[in-house]
């Protein structure tokens, strides 16, 4: 894939600093229709190594859409179609010769609602690494769940019941299975849509924990609706409205000095 | 009140009104109440009614009446050639040896006498000595007693269903038969018991000799077939129509029409087999593969609705997760999609082929009905199924097949309940894995 030397030179509406100097995600001028309805308007945007980058804005801004873009997550909706450009390290990832399989492996995602499969849990964590073909014998992929489990905090509580089903643990227990899922099989980055909307207040305590220490070893974009957890655990935040992102930069300068008038009317409590 | 302006109720007022009318209200539940248990208590009735006729005639016809006799099993007329094949013992004279030991016990004087006790011990005596003898040639030249079945017309009197007050030109069966019957009583050799035939017996125009050996194998193929096509066709179907096809003009149409089809008569689907796989293929008539496949044409609509509303009753989160993780979609299908769709598609399945295992209208187009005394061996062999064996004994005219219908109706309805009752199990046991 050629990079044309301009891709730092777009003509946005965006506010604030979309570039980052080491970028892992690119986006640039992307679209997004479901049928004749645009939901995604010009949406360009850097995304760095080992950031977390937290995505807010109303409810239908399109922030969920845009974040199931980076992995392609969208193919599986039928009248969706995406236009622009995504590049991971500077590959498109919606070239025709890219496979979504390799991609959502180096792309993890963690869904609103925990979602473990009905499996036990050891093969809730197992399963990625063996469709990938990650571990050559069972002590590979027991070391793989271990470790796993004990990146995403859960190792503790569940050792001895790994075979119990998945689907038996506590809500948040359920999600952190499912990010020990998703970091299972080595990601760059980790997708979070809306990780702790469905948990309760010490779960999530838990989570943002957890997301805090993985960003050492991780890219995280996370969607969520509470500004207090953005402004918590994000480096940067971006603020979508009506599909157009409005503006972005550093959390705190998002917060504190907001530019545009509709970022500072949402984060205020006045739209949304 | 009478004027006719609306105006403002009071609290009072509207609570008076609210209050009168729940009266209303109740008496109405309860009467809609009270026709549903009527309703229920109609068709409960009408079950049991079935039943207790079913069975009252049908555990009957699991028994018999037999006539036990010494017999000397004389080593030369029954094994002429020497060699004990099963042809020397066909061409032996099992039939007169048996005639003679029932002579010895009842005495007949006379041609007459002696056509008549003739009547007496089924025609299938003869057949009964050769097996013996082919199962161990050590009895060959004892004397042993062997209890024969006795005649249909025997049966049905000693049933009391011939009435010995009839006059005689109008009773099938004479008064020198009575006699004799009469004598075989008094000595103690007639016997009612379990009957050999009913169970493992193939079709026969004797009733007493009858069995639903042949129609139950020939059923368990059919089924078997039916099963081996429709189940990997319909799941296949449903898997491509719920998460492959577009959604477009052509896939609508051919969802309507998988759904007409399951409300097609069935006979419709035996006419096709005809026109097709007879007329066209040239497949010979009446072997359960050819039944099975004509089954599995009818089946196929249900399995694939019900297979369809099976998958799409699997949470699109765990798909989400499967493809989230970067799982192709046939191994999202494979790994997720179909073990938790599976026991939906199961019940589906075996409630059609439930449906299949009763049907006889399609089975009739293609020659099913055809009298066949061999048990089929395979599914290439001519043979029937039970609902018709059942459609044909209903239609016989000797009195015997009346409880032999309703045995056969017993052994039907036991399979169905036993396919049903694996319904529920397997279904219970696939659940319970996660």
């Amino acid at each position: 894939m050629v990079i044309n030397s301009n891709i730092n030179n777009v003509k946005t509406k965006t506010i604030g600093e979309i570039f980052s100097k080491d970028p892992k995600i690119i986006c640039r001028h992307v679209d997004v229709f479901y049928g004749d309805k645009q939901a995604i308007k010009d949406v360009s945007i850097d995304i760095s190594s080992r950031e977390i980058i937290s995505f807010i804005g109303p409810s239908g801004c399109g922030k969920s859409t845009f974040l199931r873009c980076l992995n392609r997550m969208n193919d599986t909706i039928d009248t969706c179609k995406v236009k622009g450009t995504i590049l991971l390290d500077k590959d498109d990832i919606y070239d025709e010769k890219i496979d979504v399989v390799p991609l959502r492996a180096k792309i993890g995602m963690v869904f609103q609602k925990p979602n473990p499969f009905p499996k036990s849990i050891y093969e809730n964590v197992a399963y990625g690494p063996r469709i990938h073909g990650l571990s050559s014998s069972k002590e590979e992929l027991d070391f793989i769940v271990e470790n796993s489990l004990k990146d995403s905090g859960l190792w503790q509580e569940v050792k001895d019941r790994l075979n119990s089903p998945g689907t038996g643990l506590s809500g948040g227990q359920q999600q952190r299975l499912c990010i020990a899922r998703a970091i299972a099989v080595s990601p760059e980055i980790i997708l979070m849509d809306e990780p702790c909307s469905a948990l309760d207040p010490i779960a999530t305590a838990k989570i943002e924990e957890l997301i805090n220490q993985l960003s050492k070893n991780y890219s995280i974009v996370i969607v969520t609706h509470s500004m207090q957890q953005a402004a918590r655990i994000s480096q940067r935040t971006a603020y979508f409205h009506l599909g157009e992102l409005i503006e972005v930069g550093e959390t705190k300068k998002i917060f504190t000095r907001p530019k545009d008038k509709q970022t500072e009317a949402y984060i205020s409590g006045r739209i949304g | 009140m009478n004027n006719n302006k609306p105006k403002k109720l009071t609290a009072n007022e509207a609570s008076m009104i609210v209050e009168s009318s729940v009266i209303k209200r109740r008496k109405k539940d309860a009467r809609l109440k009270t026709y549903g248990r009527i309703a229920i208590g109609l068709a409960v009735s009408f079950l049991i009614f079935l039943f207790v006729s079913i069975f009252s005639k049908g555990i009957p016809g699991f028994f018999q009446y037999y006539v036990t006799l010494d017999v000397y099993l004389d080593r030369d007329r029954l094994d002429p050639k020497g060699d004990l094949s099963p042809e020397s013992l066909y061409n032996g004279d099992a039939r007169s040896i048996v005639l003679e030991s029932l002579y010895k016990v009842i005495n007949p004087k006379g041609r007459k006498e002696k056509k008549a006790a003739k009547k007496i011990i089924s025609t299938n005596a003869d057949v009964r000595i050769s097996k013996m003898v082919l199962d161990d040639p050590n009895i060959l030249g004892k004397t042993i007693p062997i209890t024969f079945a006795v005649d249909d017309d025997i049966d049905s009197f000693l049933r009391g269903y011939i009435k010995r007050e009839t006059p005689s030109s109008e009773r099938r069966i004479n008064d020198t038969v009575i006699k004799f019957v009469d004598k075989l009583s008094a000595e103690n050799k007639i016997s009612y018991k379990f009957s050999d035939y009913i169970l493992t017996g193939s079709a026969s125009r004797s009733p007493e000799i009858a069995g639903i050996k042949g129609a139950f194998i020939g059923s368990m193929l059919t089924l078997a077939v039916c099963f081996i096509i429709a189940f990997p066709l319909g799941v296949a179907t449903a898997v491509y129509l719920e998460e492959f096809a577009p959604k477009n003009r052509i896939t609508e149409i051919i969802e309507v029409n998988i759904n007409n089809l399951a409300a097609v008569p069935s006979v419709v689907f035996g006419i096709l087999g005809l026109a097709i796989f007879i007329g066209v293929f040239g497949m010979p008539r009446s072997i359960p593969l050819l039944g099975g496949m004509v089954l599995a044409l009818m089946t196929l609509p249900t399995i694939i609705i019900s297979s369809r509303a099976a998958i799409r009753a699997v949470p699109p989160s765990i798909k989400d997760a499967a493809y989230g993780i970067g799982a192709s979609k046939l191994q999202t299908i494979f790994h997720h999609v179909l073990p938790l769709a599976m026991p939906g598609m199961l019940t589906g399945t075996i409630i059609g082929m439930a449906q299949a295992l009763g049907e006889t209208a399609p089975l009739l187009m293609i020659g099913m009905v055809a009298f066949i005394v061999d048990i089929p061996g395979g599914v290439t062999d001519p043979g029937t199924v039970l609902p018709v064996q059942i459609f044909m004994w209903a239609d016989f005219a000797e009195r015997m097949f009346i409880q032999k219908t309703s045995s056969a109706i017993i052994v039907l309805l036991v399979f169905l309940i036993f396919m049903n009752a694996a319904a529920v199990i397997l279904r219970k046991k696939l659940e319970r894995r996660w």
